[in-house]
């Protein structure tokens, strides 16, 4: 069992990796958004490895069901075609500074991880939707209210910046 | 836990082999009903009624080269046929078609189901945006917009139920409804009821809301530019949809397995087909809603209904509780 689990956590990472460098690199957009639903689903088997199935369904349900569509809308209205300018490959400077920050933010992470080892390792423990129910309405209400503040703030942004150009035009 | 796995294998050969079937048995169906209501027969030339016509349809499409068209981008226009078709596999695994009669014993079965079939919009938009054909973008930016309105109420139309059973496994609710019609939840959510074939109808594509593929607009929408079995998956993918829309409505609202004098699982069968049978009636007898229609439908009535419905549906419950403790 434990050797499958290691499998599996090795496939997710693979799927996660390389979503994540197809989302990055490649050169039409909606390439690159399969590749972020690569990411995601990858995200999602990593959570049903953590025995949260739950979690899983969501990320699955909310991220690749429905913000990615929302995400191909937005390609769909920009008319970005592979030919385009901003298809054009970057400059060196630009490729070698995001590899560094990439570097530099997994190797402090991997340092972080190896040096510190954790100090629980053992079978994850199946969270029931009733207890993340009414842990989320109970102790942690405080920060779900908190999050539903952030969604509430991004959507009267958007309204004013569409606001903003329906009266500009 | 081999047996669990044995127990899926079997799930999935024996969903895989039924998809097929019903897919050809529907084709004939639509195609009877079709003719009927036009006042023309139908086919009848292949086979005791042209029930073989279909078998014959599909060797065909099997037979046939698949083309691509140029400048069409070649790893997604092939990519989303295959996924319009693999979750429909995953989906039938959690439906109870009878007292322990499921592939996969899951608490959250309908979250599973409802998680998964929003895979069917990105294959869907996938095969439009990559095809390179502007009737496949307009069939894909359409798809977009209608899935992601229609999804909204269904998921608000499920819940209410949920609310009601007081949990997410199907095989739960299905128990928790009794024998006869009226011991049924669509006897208590008639309203979600309502809302929920609506919005299946608008998440499946199927007339009056197939604007994605509306044939006398966009010549066939999103898979106009594919041949041979890349038709033929999306074909199989939306009638096994509409299996699996059926389903959850029976186990959700028709009592599931529950019926008077037959086994279980016919009556979940016949219940099934009844419903199915009612979304081809719909086809052939609606016309084609234009897509603002569509939209206001949605937004205008189905959305603030779903709301107001699941409001009062938690409103009772929490009072069926309140008084449960007091008495």
């Amino acid at each position: 069992m434990e050797e499958m689990a290691k499998v599996a956590f090795g496939l997710y990472a693979l799927i996660i990796l390389g979503g994540s460098l197809l989302a990055v690199g490649a050169k039409s957009l909606v390439r690159a958004m399969v590749g972020l639903i690569a990411t995601l689903l990858g995200v999602a088997g990593m959570y049903m490895l953590l025995n949260s199935v739950f979690m899983a369904l969501m990320q699955i349900l909310i991220y690749v069901g429905a913000v990615c569509v929302l995400i191909f809308f937005a390609i769909m209205l920009t008319k970005a075609d592979p030919e385009g300018e901003e298809a054009e490959s970057s400059p060196l400077y630009q490729n070698v500074l995001a590899l560094l920050a990439v570097l530099v933010t997994g190797g402090v992470l991997s340092w972080l991880v190896l040096t510190r080892p954790l100090a629980t390792t053992g079978v994850p423990v199946e969270v029931t939707i009733e207890k993340l129910g009414l842990g989320l309405l109970g102790p942690y209400g405080l920060a779900f209210e908190l999050i539903s503040v952030v969604l509430l703030i991004s959507m009267a942004g958007a309204v004013l910046l569409a606001w903003e150009r329906r009266n500009g035009k | 836990m081999p047996a669990e796995f044995i127990r899926i294998l079997i799930g999935l050969v024996a969903v895989a082999i039924s998809v097929g079937l019903i897919g050809l048995v529907m084709v004939w169906v639509e195609r009877k009903v079709a003719g009927h209501i036009q006042r023309r027969p139908g086919p009848y030339e292949v086979g005791p009624s042209g029930l073989l016509q279909p078998l014959a349809d599909a060797l065909k499409l099997v037979g046939k080269q698949l083309f691509m068209p140029d400048k069409a981008d070649p790893i997604l226009f092939w990519l989303a046929p295959v996924l319009s078709f693999l979750p429909v596999l995953l989906l039938f695994l959690p439906l109870p078609l009878g007292d322990g009669l499921y592939a996969l014993d899951v608490n959250l079965g309908l979250l599973l189901i409802l998680a998964f079939s929003g895979l069917a919009v990105l294959s869907l938009l996938l095969g439009g945006w990559a095809s390179n054909n502007k009737y496949g973008l307009l069939g894909a930016a359409r798809a977009v917009a209608q899935s992601v309105a229609y999804e909204i109420p269904l998921l608000l139309s499920v819940l209410a139920v949920s609310f009601v059973a007081g949990s997410l496994n199907l095989a739960e609710v299905v128990k928790g409804q009794g024998t006869w019609p009226w011991n049924w939840n669509i006897m208590t959510q008639p309203l979600a009821f309502l809302i929920y074939m609506v919005s299946a109808l608008g998440e499946t594509n199927r007339a009056p809301f197939d604007l994605p593929e509306a044939e006398s607009e966009l010549t066939a929408g999103f898979h106009t530019e594919y041949s041979g079995m890349g038709f033929g998956l999306f074909f199989l993918a939306e009638y096994a949809n509409m299996v699996v829309v059926c389903a959850v409505a029976t186990a959700l609202f028709l009592g599931g397995w529950n019926g008077p004098v037959l086994p279980g699982p016919v009556w979940f069968v016949l219940k099934v087909s009844l419903l199915m049978l009612l979304m081809v009636f719909f086809r052939w007898t609606y016309p084609r809603v234009r897509f603002d229609q569509l939209l206001n439908i949605n937004w205008k009535w189905l959305m603030p209904l779903a709301v107001l419905n699941l409001l009062a549906t938690s409103f009772f419950v929490k009072l069926a509780q309140f008084t449960e403790v007091r008495w």
